[in-house]
């Protein structure tokens, strides 16, 4: 096993198009994870999670900031050295277990060992190796229909340790996992978080937490208490917030007006609706825990009011948000 | 299938060689303006073969008859008539029962499934099987009766004394006027001439054969890549090189396609037996289409090595 110096993630900006907009599920991340360490990335669904996994396995080339692991610049890799980086630094546990169907166990951890040019008499002893480790000695001749979800997931850790990667990155680990065998899997992430290797789980499972050193959460925190209103006043073109911030305010307009626009992949922009006195706008974001999905800027001179979704609740009442909310 | 074929144009042409073969002449004498003894029916006096045995050059010099006919049996079969002078410079080989002695007797290719001591009626004449003949076909293996030359006369001519063309031992300087010199090779090329466009569709019958095998590896190798993104995604997240992915997928294409050029000799040696056409597959074909099949297998998987090789590994990271 190499030795590992560590995770350092500096301002790491994530975004991709998706139906012509650009979405950044991650912008302005910094995180420094410790050889030994388990990492829990906590979020609801869209928050960014195993986006954050697919950059760190160099899968996902981020649109600026840096990922530095031990002494390899990630997000600057490619050819033969991003090749290797995937084969011996990075060890994933896919959400869906992705095991080969037609394959044994034995062979499904096998297959990268057999990819990577290793040779069958070698990748099958480490592979019984590994089985054993994972505690499946006794089905390194199963193939994934014959297995648990439980077994399934151990055979893929087995399979992300076939050339012990510092780094071990799994996704969504316990999705699709009864309580019995979640204790299995959480039991066996928990051991190859050892000295010398560095283990990111990804997960809206809460239930791991005291598994983790360190939790990230990656969703945006939704503020349940109340606080006074902020009033901004903004000149024309100041923006208020951008697409993809995290929203902890509901805003009204005071007086002016705001736009919201939102930006497009080819670099333009849409408008999406004018707010004027008197109006209300942002209000999803704060109140479900999601990114800003578009920008606010002042259109002429404008005075805003803030609100935490707890106030705002209380200015328009339960009934009237559900209704605003559904847009009725 | 393609064997089959093959070995169908390959019997047409060994045909040939071998029906030229079978008269044991040195040189064939035909009627001026006929271009060979097996595709022209100019008709010549008997009587000059004669005249063409004392040319300087020649020892002797007989007259034969060929020409196409029928057998009434159960039902009506085509055969070529070939007549000629027994024990003289035609001797075909007999495989069964007795070479001809005298007039009323015949030689019967084996593939007319005639026995010996049976009566065949050709042309309203009968006639007495008294041996068979091994391939002995040509016409697009058509079999072939042989007779003494008179009775060929008499099934042909009404019994006139002409013949199709003189065979000879010693090759003639010259020949009498309104007669013309072919050698065994003009005579095999003008059989070929004739099974040139039979050669053609069969050639592009096999063609057309090569393209259908090459679509059908082509599509499972595509639909194989298709079924198998998740896992090529996988092993491309895992580590997996896009050159090793190329070469695995190649591979199965390969072993596809070997496996059925396998099969395929093994199957065509039974399967040319119910053929409705003479089929001899040259040792050759069999090395041949290991390699075209080889060949058109690893092109045809082409669009399936480029469908693997372009997975993003970023599906791997997609849900169940």
């Amino acid at each position: 096993m190499s030795t590992a110096g560590g995770l350092r993630i500096r301002d790491l900006r994530i975004e991709y198009s998706s139906g012509g907009y650009v979405v950044r599920p991650i912008d302005a991340l910094d995180l420094d994870v410790e050889s030994g360490q388990l990492v829990l990335l906590l979020g609801a669904s869209g928050c960014g999670k195993t986006t954050l996994l697919s950059a760190l396995a160099a899968i996902l080339k981020p649109a600026g900031g840096s990922i530095r692991f031990d002494d390899v610049e990630v997000s600057q890799l490619s050819g033969d050295a991003l090749t290797q980086y995937r084969r011996h630094r990075v060890g994933i546990v896919f959400q869906a277990f992705n095991l080969v169907p037609s394959l044994t166990a034995l062979e499904n951890v096998a297959a990268p060992m057999w990819a990577g040019g290793t040779s069958g008499r070698e990748a099958r002893r480490r592979s019984a190796e590994l089985l054993e480790r994972v505690g499946l000695s006794d089905r390194v001749k199963h193939r994934p229909g014959d297995l648990s979800g439980g077994q399934q997931q151990r055979v893929a850790i087995a399979r992300a340790l076939a050339y012990e990667p510092p780094l071990l990155l799994a996704d969504e680990p316990t999705a699709h996992l009864d309580y019995v065998q979640v204790d299995g899997v959480l039991r066996l992430l928990r051991e190859v978080a050892s000295p010398g290797r560095v283990v990111v789980v990804a997960t809206h499972d809460e239930r791991m937490i005291p598994l983790a050193d360190r939790v990230v959460e990656l969703s945006p925190r939704v503020d349940r208490e109340s606080r006074p209103p902020e009033r901004r006043e903004l000149d024309p073109g100041d923006v208020l917030f951008a697409q993809g911030e995290p929203g902890d305010l509901v805003y009204t307009v005071d007086d002016g007006e705001i736009e919201l626009v939102r930006q497009l992949s080819d670099g333009g922009e849409e408008f999406v609706a004018g707010v004027k006195a008197g109006g209300y706008f942002g209000e999803l974001a704060p109140l479900f825990g999601l990114r800003r999905s578009a920008t606010a800027r002042a259109r002429v001179h404008t005075v805003v009011t803030g609100y935490t979704p707890h106030d705002f609740r209380q200015l328009v009442g339960v009934d009237r948000l559900a209704a605003l909310i559904s847009g009725s | 299938m393609t064997l089959l074929l093959s070995g169908a144009s390959s019997s047409l042409s060994n045909a040939n060689h071998r029906i030229v073969r079978l008269f044991g002449t040195d040189a064939w004498v035909v009627a001026a303006g006929s271009t060979g003894p097996f595709t022209t029916a100019s008709v010549i006096p008997a009587g000059l073969a004669n005249e063409v045995a004392v040319e300087p050059g020649v020892a002797r010099a007989e007259p034969v008859v060929l020409f196409r006919s029928t057998i009434h049996e159960k039902s009506v079969r085509d055969v070529n008539v070939v007549g000629y002078r027994p024990g003289g410079i035609m001797a075909p080989r007999v495989v069964r029962g007795r070479a001809l002695r005298g007039r009323g007797e015949t030689l019967a290719d084996s593939a007319l499934g005639l026995r010996v001591g049976e009566r065949v009626v050709a042309n309203g004449h009968r006639l007495r099987v008294v041996g068979l003949v091994s391939r002995v076909r040509f016409n697009f293996g058509v079999p072939t009766l042989l007779m003494p030359v008179e009775d060929a006369q008499a099934l042909a001519f009404a019994g006139q004394p002409l013949a199709t063309a003189f065979i000879t031992e010693g090759v003639p300087r010259t020949v009498p006027d309104g007669l013309h010199l072919v050698t065994d090779q003009q005579a095999i090329s003008d059989l070929a001439r004739v099974a040139k466009s039979g050669n053609q569709s069969i050639a592009f019958i096999n063609a057309l054969l090569w393209i259908v095998a090459a679509g059908i590896i082509g599509s499972m190798v595509y639909l194989s890549a298709l079924e198998r993104v998740r896992d090529f995604a996988v092993l491309k997240a895992t580590g997996a090189s896009s050159r090793a992915l190329l070469v695995g997928l190649a591979l199965q294409a390969v072993v596809l396609s070997f496996a059925g050029a396998i099969a395929a000799a093994v199957l065509a040696q039974p399967l040319a037996a119910s053929f409705p056409f003479p089929v001899e597959i040259p040792s050759g074909a069999y090395l041949r289409l290991l390699v075209i099949a080889v060949v058109v297998g690893t092109l045809a998987s082409v669009a399936g090595l480029r469908r693997a090789v372009g997975v993003d590994p970023a599906l791997a990271f997609s849900g169940a």
